[in-house]
């Protein structure tokens, strides 16, 4: 069983908490939800929308034909209702004109209990519940139950509603178990807390503003900091401040401001204070289409700052792995004292998914901070190339630097000496290779002789679609830098066809893969209109690809 | 402690008689004396810098030191007391970096009112690059990236910081080790964002030393709690040669204003903080 609802109107008038009330019905009485995200870059007005997919098996991914579309105006209903199904059905206020229209005197109802013009949604949302076969009981629990104060005349608007409809779907019955229902903004700030976050440090920018709100809403109850200054490049400088003095840091930023932030990336690189970096990508270059998705910013990503030295990256494909990836991030910032990105992207990071359940994480929480011993070296040469880390305070001098140095971190010149600094940081990669293995850099879904390769948030969508592609398995790579080649390389050999599909205009990892592994993948199902795929679209263009 | 507990035995790569040899025993002098008089404890003095030649002073001082990037002290500055307040921050900038590549940091840095001292080596010129005009340099003023000469003024830092709220406002003299060393302390031991201005003339290609000396005085019977006298006299030179020229040195202003750490509930030395998060517990919200 599937059923997708749009729910959509103008920006400002509740389409979000109407959606996530929903989902919260559906999520408690245990089905599996996914929610996709889509609106403007503006306050009020416009055609914002939000697209439900509600299954009694684990889905993953949106699609654009609609059971039923919830409108707040008339604008989404003209815009969207080319989408909806057959037998589907437009809920809205009577005054909207639309096909298979179930048009609801949301003011007489009002009146006739009494209630304020406010309640109106509320009436709407009991009447979607009759119509899409949910009792009434669990909506109006739920919708009570999102409010700090009680809300007068609340409960009997949502029963009126109720009343005012008739039945027309049925709803198999799920598991029964409630499920988790995160997005990946709040599953990168759930595991930067689980990673112990001392401090994050953030300057808005859609769509990675959520992290930072939600992480400052969060700082007080978990004791740390949430500071956002004057540009992404005092972000960047005072996150290597804060980590050079020793608390655990993290940064978030998109495209825009991940290009102010490059130098001081690079910084990291020769100074080897560890730093997280959340990247979450939006549609580029420059301003692009700010609240939109895209995959653009790959090779940028991998590439950031100038010089040589490690960037560690990783994709995150759902809001689990984004928890998970984001816990990795952290372990291997401070074990290895580099540069790691969690890249993300609006998709993956504004969608809602749900889950069974969070395994407890394997990797705790440590600092890598050690009591100096005595001629302590900022930057002593050890076998593995790791220079165990003080801090400033501790007795012995702590030094950081953007010059290239000795041990003790004086500047140098010297040609041996750079070469054995420069030696000291790439060696670092073995045993960060070894440990990012054991991370599992790459996953296979499905068990098709043909391939399908793709990263990051184009996952939801392509493991959705394998149930109609059983020819294909798909190889998503998470790791992306230091990029898992072997694997990589296997799986193309192994198969009688390879498609990648990403979310860009040119197929990044398909030149990474090139890069690293000599194998060029000739068909490419590419996606840049600043939307995701759904998993209609996949099948259809991979279908097409190999005719 | 010993003044000479400070040197690193790094070989000095400033030009032979550059006037920054006279800020480095300055600098030196003056966390020794605060050492000596337990006034700051020295593991938690920490040298920031960016890059020029006054960044040189890193390899020449034995302190924690974050070499950070050209422009970027005061970002830097701000992340350390972020990362450990109790740590005493000395950051050093000069007017090329300050003024131009960071200069939105200037005016956020004296907004914020962290407790950390800021040493700007002020030569009007950009000099480790061979010798371009900065921000500060004067009007007129032909360098090899400026043939036509300099068409603006020059802005007068001493003004713009009392315009962003610095709340301790100075202006010492390379040449003067005894004034700018006490100049040092004094600023090291202000509660809030202090900023010192080091006129610091550069021999090889802006040598001002014959017109400073000339001109320069110190400021005395000055009430350095009242905005308005401190304006006024920040204003009395306007960074150009000029037969006339009054240079008043020392503090024009200090004032106590809330700093920006204490401002925060929950700010601490972090490194220290143990944690055991319950990540079952961290989740449960996104579970109804």
């Amino acid at each position: 069983m599937e059923k997708h609802i749009l729910i959509g109107g103008e920006a400002g008038k509740g389409i979000a908490k109407t959606t996530l009330l929903i989902s919260e019905v559906f999520t408690n009485a245990g089905y599996y939800v996914f929610n996709y995200r889509e609106y403007q870059s503006l306050i009020k007005g416009g055609f914002n929308f939000n697209v439900l997919k509600i299954s009694d098996k684990p889905v993953y991914s949106h699609d654009n034909s609609y059971d039923v579309i919830f409108a707040l105006n008339q604008d989404i209903i003209n815009r969207q209702e080319k989408d909806l199904k057959e037998e589907g059905f437009i809920i809205g206020d009577k005054n909207l004109k639309g096909k298979n229209m179930i048009g609801i005197d949301v003011q007489a109802l009002l009146e006739k209990i009494g209630a304020s013009a406010k309640l109106g949604n509320d009436i709407l949302i009991g009447a979607l519940a009759k119509i899409i076969g949910l009792p009434v009981e669990p909506v109006v629990k739920v919708v009570k139950g999102a409010f700090k104060k009680k809300i007068e005349l609340l409960e009997e608007s949502i029963i009126e509603g109720y009343n005012c409809v008739e039945k027309k779907m049925e709803l198999d019955k799920p598991d029964g178990e409630p499920k988790y229902f995160i997005t990946g903004n709040e599953a990168i700030s759930m595991g930067a807390i689980v990673s112990g976050i001392d401090m994050y440090i953030a300057y808005p920018i859609t769509p990675a503003t959520p992290v930072l709100h939600i992480l400052a809403s969060k700082q007080e109850e978990h004791d740390f900091m949430v500071v956002q200054p004057e540009n992404e490049i005092a972000v960047a400088c005072s996150a290597l401040g804060a980590s050079y003095a020793g608390a655990t840091t993290m940064i978030g930023t998109s495209g825009a401001g991940f290009s102010l932030m490059a130098e001081a990336l690079s910084l990291q690189g020769i100074s080897e204070v560890p730093l997280v970096v959340y990247l979450s990508q939006r549609t580029g270059p420059a301003s692009g289409v700010p609240t939109y998705n895209s995959q653009g910013d790959l090779k940028f990503a991998v590439n950031v700052g100038h010089g040589e030295f490690i960037r560690v990256v990783v994709a995150p494909g759902d809001a689990k792995e984004c928890f998970y990836r984001t816990i990795e991030a952290f372990h291997l910032a401070s074990k290895y004292r580099v540069l790691v990105m969690i890249l993300g992207d609006k998709h993956v990071g504004e969608s809602n998914y749900s889950f069974d359940d969070f395994e407890e994480p394997k990797i705790k929480p440590t600092r890598c901070i050690t009591e100096p011993c005595e001629d302590y070296k900022s930057y002593l040469i050890t076998e593995n190339g790791v220079s165990p880390r003080s801090v400033p305070g501790q007795g012995a001098v702590a030094r950081a630097t953007s010059y290239e140095h000795n041990e003790y971190g004086y500047t140098t010149e010297k040609s041996e000496e750079v070469i054995k600094m420069n030696d000291k940081r790439l060696k670092k990669l073995d045993d960060l290779k070894e440990e990012i293995m054991s991370l599992v850099p790459v996953n296979l879904h499905g068990q098709g002789k043909k391939l399908i390769v793709g990263w990051g948030s184009t996952k939801g969508a392509i493991v959705d679609a394998l149930k109609d592609l059983p020819d294909f398995r798909f190889l998503q790579v998470s790791y992306i830098s230091p990029f898992p080649a072997e694997e990589v390389k296997r799986e193309i050999e192994n198969s009688d066809e390879v498609i990648l599909i990403e979310n860009n205009a040119t197929g990044l990892l398909g030149d990474i893969i090139a890069e690293q592994t000599g194998k060029i993948i000739n068909k490419k199902v590419l996606k840049y209109d600043g939307r995701p795929f759904t998993s209609e679209e996949i099948v259809e263009k991979v279908k097409e690809a190999i005719k | 402690m010993k003044v000479e507990d400070l040197n690193t035995g790094e070989k000095t790569t400033w030009c032979p008689g550059c006037t920054d040899f006279g800020i480095l025993t300055s600098v030196k002098q003056a966390i020794t004396n605060l050492v000596n008089d337990e006034k700051v404890k020295r593991e938690n003095v920490v040298g920031v810098s960016g890059v020029g030649c006054f960044d040189k002073i890193y390899d020449y001082l034995n302190i924690n030191f974050f070499h950070a990037l050209h422009g970027r002290s005061l970002p830097t500055m701000f992340g350390i007391k972020l990362g450990n307040p109790e740590l005493k921050v000395i950051g050093f900038g000069g007017d090329g970096s300050t003024y131009a590549e960071g200069m939105a940091h200037v005016v956020h840095s004296c907004r914020y009112n962290e407790d950390t001292t800021f040493l700007v080596f002020d030569n009007q010129m950009f000099s480790l690059t061979t010798g371009q005009a900065t921000p500060v340099s004067e009007k007129g003023l032909v360098t090899p990236s400026t043939p036509l000469g300099v068409h603006e003024k020059p802005i007068n830092p001493l003004a713009l910081t009392l315009t962003c709220g610095a709340s301790f406002v100075s202006r010492g003299f390379a040449l003067d080790i005894p004034n700018l060393t006490k100049l040092i302390e004094a600023a090291v031991m202000h509660k809030g964002f202090s900023f010192v201005e080091v006129l610091q003339p550069c021999i090889s290609y802006h040598n001002t030393t014959q017109f400073i000396r000339e001109h320069i005085y110190k400021l005395e019977n000055h009430n350095t709690g009242n905005y308005e006298e401190a304006m006024k006299k920040a204003l009395e030179w306007d960074y150009c040669q000029n037969e006339n020229s009054k240079i008043p040195a020392g503090i024009f202003y200090e004032t106590n204003k809330p700093i920006y750490e204490d401002q925060w509930p929950h700010i601490k030395k972090w490194h220290t903080v143990k944690r055991n998060p319950d990540f079952r517990k961290i989740l449960s919200e996104f579970k109804k």
